[in-house]
């Protein structure tokens, strides 16, 4: 009987450490399984980003450089871009062009800026990461702490004043607060640069210039984080409210714990979680947002870029930016599921 | 070293808890019991001043009255000299913390500069101290199990070493091994601090703690010795609770409290539920009164005896039949009466109802002697017979017979009769239609005419009832019906039962104390769990030997030897008297 239970004992421990194994093997390939979906969707932008213009009726010629660039281009010209495109290969070998050419950092030639796209892009895009990224920060933070001081003290003053004034700016456009901004301390008091990212030909260099950079930054920033803040605000605030109810802080306070560190290290840090998903998932809305906010302040940014791209039908530059943008978006919440795995062990654990 | 006084919580205008008096000193353990509702958690919450609600009172830690501190005041002492371990482990734990973390947070939050090196060493030796491993430590709450998680919550609370120590249903959502093992854990840990365990747990309560207090709607209805306490429960509620807790030591069925709690009530709060409540229970709050090392609040002092008998002698001619029997019913129980035919049970049953009369000793009626049987004791004292058909006159229908006592007593007009007679009928569980009251006791059958006899008895709502044998006239089926019946209806209506049998198995699932009679002695008396695991006397351990078993049929196969060492009723010869007057 007492043999019995011994070998059961060992073969448990035996069963365990193979487990672990198992367990690390199994740990593993969640792990590239997780990465691969980013591959695989990464893989369906490029294929999409192929597919479009050369499923368009008529000549996928036309539909990748436009009717007026068409009737403006030699006939050297038209051959040489043929010979690039491999449009008179079959499909398979289009696509394979396609790929190399990306993979050399060629995405096309923008006839306007009679540039490569890539540097055309290039050109634009730290402007909007600074200020998308910036908003982006800034509104998530700033939601946070509002919505967790908020949430901590539910119904009273101070809750109840920032929920009233966050819902009003939160149905404003941010495009809409941009004019507002714009003619208020813009136009009225001067208080802000009318446009651009900085003073140009100022020669200025070092703190000087990042001081000139903010400031054109802040007003176009402001118009942003205003509207964009209320949903992480609010998510953090009832996040707050329903963890605050939650055992461990009861435990917590039972402990002896203050109330900033209840507030903060329990509940704040508890409540951050879905907030990080919400901003990884509205990273699109504020890149559409930046798009507006830069025409409004003619702030030289991706969206402004496109617009231009738009209005003079420069094809391969537009569908260069998309596919950049569609990037940046991807990247953007890969880096939100790995700070995600950073911050919930359960979520590592699982992976 | 903890004194509690008069502690009032209430949220909005629900008065919680309604004015609790405790003293505790070092090394005091007690156990907070009651129904969930009864205010348990909240009494632990205002202790560590945790609660939303309005709190009043006094609560003394050495001296000073904690609860009258300002909240900053409050958290140096809350997880130092005052922990709490909460109920729900699933939950207690920072799902985003590792445990050693949150374990060194509460060493942490008390010191005035921080010493990290001295935090992880004292967290070690909290983890060594609970059971847990290092490598525990460094996981997160959602890799530890249950009793893990409940021991780092045990680590948690006694970070500071604490002088009082709360634990909140810490064993409840375990399982049974694990709990075995967190109650060790926590005997081991409680020692030389005040304790206070809450929970709902009988079993859970009667291991960790030597005095335990009852809780009622807010109120403390009862305090005692544990031991004491669970084998001799004085308050109604309490023997409530023993009686619908189910656990390994009771033999009895299980029974419910009828009702359910409400709090803010102006009289006794348990009065609604009380079987055994007077004019005053509603009107007037009890309060919790010494009586030797109990204290007791309620207004009849506690579960009332009905019956006493004392020193009991029947004789016929030179024949004594009982010979100085002692015995007392309380309200509400049963007593099993059990012996072989002869040893003077019926004798004794019907020297009490009157039918025979006894030539020496005292018979005390709700605590008065008893000098004449007048109307007045049959309305209080009632019985059934062995034959049901035989007890019921062959010349009267349904009716007629259950009513029959109504009219003796002269009780109500014939409408209000009729009306008694199919209320009752109907608590008995039979048809109350006119074809059925005009039936004969031959045209039923023998379980039927068992339960017309039981209306009969319960029409005038006696408080005591003596069965003689009610049941082995009748199949096993219907027996257990019966029985069923008569253990309802003393949950109900508080009905005590001297319930008079040879079948000692039956005995045990029916009383809560048994008496053993031979020779018109009462030779063994006792819990009914006690008497039937442990006899002393050793024709107590006959009649158990010798009591019906469904196992040696195993036993004949061989199945003996993996079976307990020894000590089964099958290795008794069979040669032994069988009777017990050979002994």
């Amino acid at each position: 009987m007492e043999d019995l239970h011994k070998s059961t004992l060992e073969s448990q421990e035996v069963g365990w450490d193979g487990g672990r194994v198992v367990a690390a093997a199994k740990a593993f390939f969640r792990r590239s399984a997780f990465l691969s979906n980013y591959l695989i969707a990464f893989l369906l932008i490029l294929v999409l980003n192929f597919t479009l213009p050369r499923l368009m009726p008529g000549d996928p010629f036309q539909a990748i450089y436009g009717e007026e660039a068409l009737l403006a281009m030699t006939p050297q010209l038209k051959a040489q871009l043929v010979e690039r495109l491999a449009l008179d290969q079959s499909m398979g070998q289009q696509f394979l062009a396609y790929i190399l050419a990306l993979a050399g950092g060629d995405l096309g030639h923008s006839y306007y800026y009679n540039q490569p796209v890539l540097s055309v892009i290039l050109d634009f895009l730290p402007w909007t990461l600074l200020l998308t990224g910036s908003a982006l920060v800034l509104s998530t933070l700033l939601g946070l702490f509002l919505g967790i001081e908020s949430g901590f003290r539910r119904g009273r003053h101070l809750d109840k004043t920032l929920l009233a004034s966050l819902m009003f700016l939160n149905g404003f456009p941010d495009f809409f607060m941009g004019i507002v901004l714009l003619l208020i301390f813009g136009v009225v008091w001067g208080l802000i640069p009318l446009s651009g990212a900085l003073t140009p030909y100022s020669g200025l260099v070092g703190l000087p210039l990042a001081i000139d950079i903010l400031h054109h930054l802040i007003a176009p920033l402001a118009a942003l984080v205003l509207v964009r803040v209320t949903s992480a605000y609010l998510l953090t605030r009832n996040t707050m409210i329903t963890t605050l109810k939650e055992n461990f802080i009861l435990a917590a306070r039972a402990k002896g714990c203050s109330e900033g560190k209840i507030k903060y290290r329990h509940a704040g840090r508890n409540s951050l979680l879905p907030v990080v998903t919400a901003t990884g998932l509205s990273i699109p809305q504020m890149i559409t947002g930046a798009l507006f906010v830069e025409i409004v302040f003619s702030y030289p940014g991706v969206g402004l870029l496109l617009y231009n791209s738009l209005l003079t039908r420069d094809y391969p530059l537009i569908q260069g930016i998309l596919l950049m943008v569609t990037v940046v978006v991807l990247a953007a919440n890969l880096l939100v599921d790995l700070l995600y795995s950073r911050l919930d062990p359960r979520v590592s654990h699982a992976r | 070293m903890l004194e509690i006084s008069d502690l009032k919580v209430s949220y909005g205008g629900d008065e919680i808890l309604a004015g609790i008096d405790l003293d505790l000193f070092r090394g005091d353990s007690i156990a907070i019991i009651g129904e969930s509702g009864a205010g348990k958690t909240t009494l632990g919450l205002a202790l560590m001043g945790l609660v939303d609600g309005r709190v009043s009172g006094r609560v003394l830690l050495d001296g000073v009255d904690i609860a009258a501190l300002d909240d900053r005041e409050r958290r140096k002492i809350r997880g130092k000299d005052m922990a709490m371990v909460f109920q729900n482990v699933e939950d207690a734990l920072d799902p985003l913390m590792t445990v050693s973390d949150q374990i060194g947070e509460a060493i942490f939050v008390h010191q005035d500069r921080g010493d990290p090196r001295g935090v992880g060493d004292r967290v070690l030796r909290l983890l060594g101290s609970v059971g847990l491993e290092e490598v525990k430590g460094r996981s997160y709450p959602h890799q530890l199990s249950g009793g893990e998680k409940q021991r780092a919550l045990i680590a948690m609370a006694l970070a500071n070493d604490p002088q009082v120590l709360i634990l909140d249903e810490p064993t409840a959502s375990l399982d049974a091994v694990t709990k075995a093992e967190i109650t060790k854990l926590l005997l081991e840990r409680m020692k030389g601090k005040v304790a206070l365990v809450i929970t709902h747990d009988l079993s859970a309560a009667a291991r960790l703690t030597e005095r335990m207090a009852v809780l009622y709607a807010g109120r403390i209805v009862e305090i005692g010795e544990t031991c004491d306490l669970l084998e001799n429960p004085r308050h109604p509620y309490t023997r409530g609770l023993i009686r619908s807790s189910p656990n390994m030591t009771t033999t009895k069925d299980l029974q419910g409290i009828p009702g359910r709690m409400v709090h803010g009530v102006c009289g006794c709060p348990f009065s609604e539920r009380c079987t055994q409540r007077i004019d005053i229970c509603d009107k007037v709050v009890p309060p919790l009164a010494e009586v030797g090392d109990r204290s007791i609040a309620c207004h009849r002092g506690g579960i009332v005896p009905l019956l006493e008998l004392s020193k009991i002698r029947t004789k016929f001619g030179k024949f004594v039949a009982v010979d100085g029997v002692d015995l007392t019913l309380y309200e509400g129980e049963t007593i099993a009466l059990v012996g072989e035919s002869g040893s003077g049970k019926t004798t004794l049953a019907k020297t009490v109802i009157g039918l025979f009369s006894h030539q020496e000793g005292e018979i005390r009626l709700e605590g008065v002697p008893l000098a004449r049987r007048d109307r007045g004791f049959y309305r209080k004292v009632q019985m059934i017979y062995q034959n049901p058909k035989e007890s019921i006159s062959h010349r009267m229908d349904v009716f007629d017979a259950v009513s029959e006592p109504l009219a003796v007593q002269k009780a109500g007009g014939s409408a209000e009769r009729i009306a008694t007679v199919k209320r009752v009928l109907e608590e008995v569980e039979l048809s109350s239609d006119d074809d059925f009251l005009a039936k004969y006791p031959h045209q039923i059958s023998g379980g039927e005419a068992q339960r017309v006899a039981i209306a009969r008895a319960l029409v005038l709502n006696p408080k005591l009832l003596i069965a003689d044998e009610p049941t082995s006239a009748l199949d096993a089926s219907v027996q257990a019906k019966i029985l069923r019946l008569l253990l309802n209806l003393q949950e109900k209506r508080g009905l005590a039962i001297l319930f008079i049998t040879h079948d000692i198995a039956l005995a045990r699932k029916v009383s809560d104390r048994m008496a053993v009679m031979l020779d018109g002695k009462i030779v063994e008396e006792g819990l009914t769990s006690v008497v039937t695991t442990s006899p002393v006397h050793p024709y107590t351990m006959r009649l158990l030997e010798v009591a019906p078993d469904l196992a040696p049929a195993r036993v004949a196969r061989g199945a003996r030897e993996t079976g307990p060492a020894g000590g089964g009723p099958w290795n008794i010869s069979e040669l032994l008297p069988l009777r017990a007057r050979e002994l």
